[in-house]
């Protein structure tokens, strides 16, 4: 868990507003308290290459663009490339992990989940990029 | 109490957004049905249970998640061109969203959703399992369990995450042996079950707005108030409208300062044009700032119709479907907006106008190929705005009104003589049919013919200081028009006095004012009456149905029209018209008068409810020409 958790920046993109509502409150619990939204892929795509975002915890279902998609074109993107990607969905079906980590997610939590659920999600993901 | 301790704002957040999206959905299914092999439309209705399924997930909502998520699994195969849409998959599809929205039902009133019906989940299953050849009442012959059976042999995976991740094995367990004996069992009428847990019956009580709390039996807090209550205190504010408001109270601070200050100059004994001009300037500067905050605040509350509108076109589609009408719903206007309070309140009297229109305005198809014209029907629900008013339309094009057969009608249900039908216009008999008790079919049928609604439609729309008119031409169709007012906060009305007492009445109702000459005040049958261009127009003076003895002889008439009539207002004195902003007196409300606003001097003024100042008077509603007499002028 890094030293700071206000200092990490998320960006939360979901297309349904009260999910991107609790997962904001989730990790406002786990103390990650600098969080923006973004309402689908394109979107967040357009704030992450503005923003200095330093983590992402995207929906897999979206409008526009989903969030497999917004995940490859995250890991095409060589500004962002590193940036820790955490796919949400309400699937736990095999072939979506697997898609998921073939695109390069860094981790992956099935709908629905606690906070305690993705602080462990979050944790091994820090501990991977070193954060 | 609840079943959602601590989750209430997420509870709400969820039911407003979900409830939106389930409209959505709602309306591409009705679009579905014309353009079955639409991807898009697939896709979207798809998207739309998986983002109610992941939001019900964190409320726990298990039996919500298990609709859903078999939904969904139904429009994924629908999108991968597994399967296609066929009418059977659309009732079993129709009859799950229905569910669904019961199942917000029950969340509104903090509880968690009871499980589906054993047969729509197992007729869902079916589906999926691709087995849903013709009827469902066929699956009474297979084996019971093959289409759970089916399900989890395709999917083993996800069955096993799915409990692990929703910790609700049991409740997934209980559904399949339920359904799986739902299948099993005899099915008394073949019919009713490939309808698939939707007979029209049901259908029709949730297209009319029934709710799982009106079941006999229900065991839940009944009480549509206090559901209702759940939803009402919040809103969605465009933050740009939220904004305004900051920016314009912020102003209003500054403009405060510089009256403060001029005020200090002022008691020190400044009193140069310079310091008063100053003065004058930034009192402006306070009225233009709070009336555009008066605006900003109010367009806070004001939200687009279309919200509303989106849930009409599957209930128009549902009841035409169970009376054999092909009609189509069509929408305008639906960005008009509208204070969110009425947007509840005519949520119910615009279902019985749709309600109304398409089981006794559209004719049956073969009525309709006689005369001549397409089976397709037509119902338009329109909203406009036309000035401060906002005018919502309801048009069939239907067999339309016969004013013949409605004074008829009325005539044998006793609430009307035959002598007032003999002097009834064609708009006067039109507006029959809001008489409480007045239903013109015979035989009563299931959708609209119980005589209560029509007349429920317009004591609604006035409540909302409203009025509700009916235009129809034999053979074409009926319009019914209803006019609303922008807001329930701000009133325009019109200041009279009786002596030196002011008193209220809404502008609205107002036509015109016009000099009373006491010798042009003639009775007739007893009733002070005043010929107006022709038209013999009843006379009330204010001061008798106020029940205050008359001081002198009124000198003013205003001319007010109501729905139903004309009549005039004989008054001392008038004051001007003034924005009255409505202060209720909900506690201890004296019959006659609907609230109090204060004036720019700082007097209290009573705001008249003249409708009920008239309903006092009884049956006669005929005041005596010697009420305008002072009781002096009678003696002599």
């Amino acid at each position: 868990m890094p030293a700071d958790p206000s200092k990490i920046k998320f960006l939360v993109v979901d297309d349904f507003s009260t999910m991107r509502r609790i997962v904001r409150n989730l990790l406002k619990e786990l103390g990650f308290t600098n969080v923006d939204e973004a309402e689908d892929g394109a979107v967040a795509l357009q704030k992450l290459k503005a923003g200095s975002f330093d983590f992402v915890v995207t929906d897999w279902n979206m409008p526009n663009m989903d969030g497999l998609t917004l995940l490859q074109s995250v890991r095409a993107d060589p500004a962002l490339k590193q940036l820790p990607v955490l796919m949400i969905t309400a699937e736990a079906k095999k072939e979506n992990i697997i898609s998921a980590a073939q695109a390069g997610a860094s981790g992956y939590i099935v709908k629905p989940f606690t906070a305690a659920t993705l602080n462990e999600k979050l944790t091994k993901i820090f501990e991977k990029v070193g954060l | 109490m609840s079943d959602f301790q601590g989750m209430e704002d997420l509870l709400q957040d969820f039911l407003v957004e979900a409830t939106d999206l389930l409209s959505g959905v709602d309306n591409k299914l009705v679009d579905l049905e014309k353009n079955p092999a639409d991807r898009g439309l697939l896709n979207d209705i798809f998207r739309g249970f998986h983002t109610i399924k992941g939001g019900a997930g964190f409320l726990n909502a298990t039996e919500l998640v298990t609709l859903c998520h078999l939904t969904e699994n139904l429009f994924d195969k629908l999108r991968n061109g597994e399967m296609e849409v066929n009418n059977e998959a659309m009732d079993v599809i129709l009859a799950a969203t229905g569910t669904v929205r019961d199942m917000f039902g029950y969340l509104e009133r903090g509880a968690q959703p009871a499980p589906a019906p054993a047969d729509l989940l197992a007729s869902l299953r079916a589906a999926i399992a691709g087995e849903l050849r013709g009827a469902v009442s066929a699956q009474a012959a297979t084996p019971a369990l093959a289409p759970s059976a089916a399900a989890s042999a395709s999917e083993p995976d996800w069955q096993q995450l799915f409990q692990a991740v929703t910790a609700a094995p049991a409740a997934l367990a209980t559904a399949a042996v339920q359904a799986a004996s739902a299948v099993a069992a005899p099915v008394p009428d073949p019919a009713a079950q490939a309808n698939a847990g939707a007979p029209s019956e049901q259908i029709v009580q949730r297209a009319i707005g029934r709710r799982a709390s009106d079941k006999p039996g229900y065991q839940g807090p009944v009480g549509r108030r206090d559901s209702e209550r759940t939803r009402d205190n919040t809103i969605r504010v465009d933050t740009a409208r939220l904004d305004q408001v900051l920016n314009l109270s912020g102003e209003i601070g500054l403009t405060k300062n510089r009256l403060n200050s001029l005020r200090s100059d002022i008691l020190n004994g400044r009193s140069d044009t310079d310091t008063l001009h100053a003065l004058d300037q930034a009192v402006s500067q306070l009225d233009l700032l709070v009336s555009d905050l008066q605006n900003a605040v109010m367009k806070t509350r004001m939200q687009p119709i279309g919200r509303l509108f989106q849930k009409y076109p599957r209930i128009a589609r549902d009841l035409a479907r169970g009376l054999g009408k092909d009609v189509e719903l069509v929408l305008a206007g639906e960005e008009t907006e509208i204070d969110k309070t009425m947007i509840e309140d005519l949520s119910d009297p615009i279902i019985h106008l749709i309600r109304n229109a398409v089981d006794h305005g559209i004719e049956s198809p073969a009525d309709r190929r006689a005369a001549g014209k397409s089976e397709k029907c037509e119902v338009r629900l329109e909203a406009r705005q036309e000035g401060d008013h906002i005018i919502l339309i309801v048009a069939d094009d239907g067999r339309g009104m016969n004013p013949e057969k409605l004074r008829a009608k009325a005539i044998e249900k006793g609430l009307i003589t035959d002598d007032e039908a003999n002097t009834m216009d064609e708009r006067q008999s039109f507006n029959l049919v809001f008489l409480p008790g007045f239903s013109t079919k015979d035989v009563a049928s299931d959708v609209s013919g119980r005589g209560v609604g029509m007349d429920v439609v317009k004591t609604n729309i006035q409540k909302l200081n409203g009025s509700i008119d009916i235009r129809s031409s034999a053979g074409k169709g009926t319009t019914f028009v209803i006019s609303l007012p922008l807001t329930l906060a701000i009133l325009p009305v019109l200041l009279v006095q009786l002596g030196e007492q002011p008193f209220a009445v809404p502008l609205s109702m107002v036509r015109e004012i016009l000099p009373v000459e006491i010798a042009a005040v003639q009775e007739v049958g007893g009733r002070a009456t005043m010929v107006v261009r022709g038209e013999v127009m009843p006379m009330y003076p204010l001061s008798y149905l106020l029940g205050w003895s008359s001081e002198g002889i009124p000198e003013y008439g205003v001319l007010m029209q109501t729905a139903e009539s004309a009549f005039i207002l004989a008054i001392d004195g008038f004051m001007g018209r003034e924005d009255a902003v409505i202060k209720s007196l909900d506690d201890f409300r004296p019959k006659g008068v609907a609230g109090v606003t204060t004036l720019s001097n700082g007097q209290i003024v009573l705001i008249l409810d003249i409708k009920e100042l008239l309903a006092a008077l009884g049956d006669s509603r005929g005041v005596p020409r010697s009420a305008f007499m002072p009781p002096a002028d009678i003696a002599a």
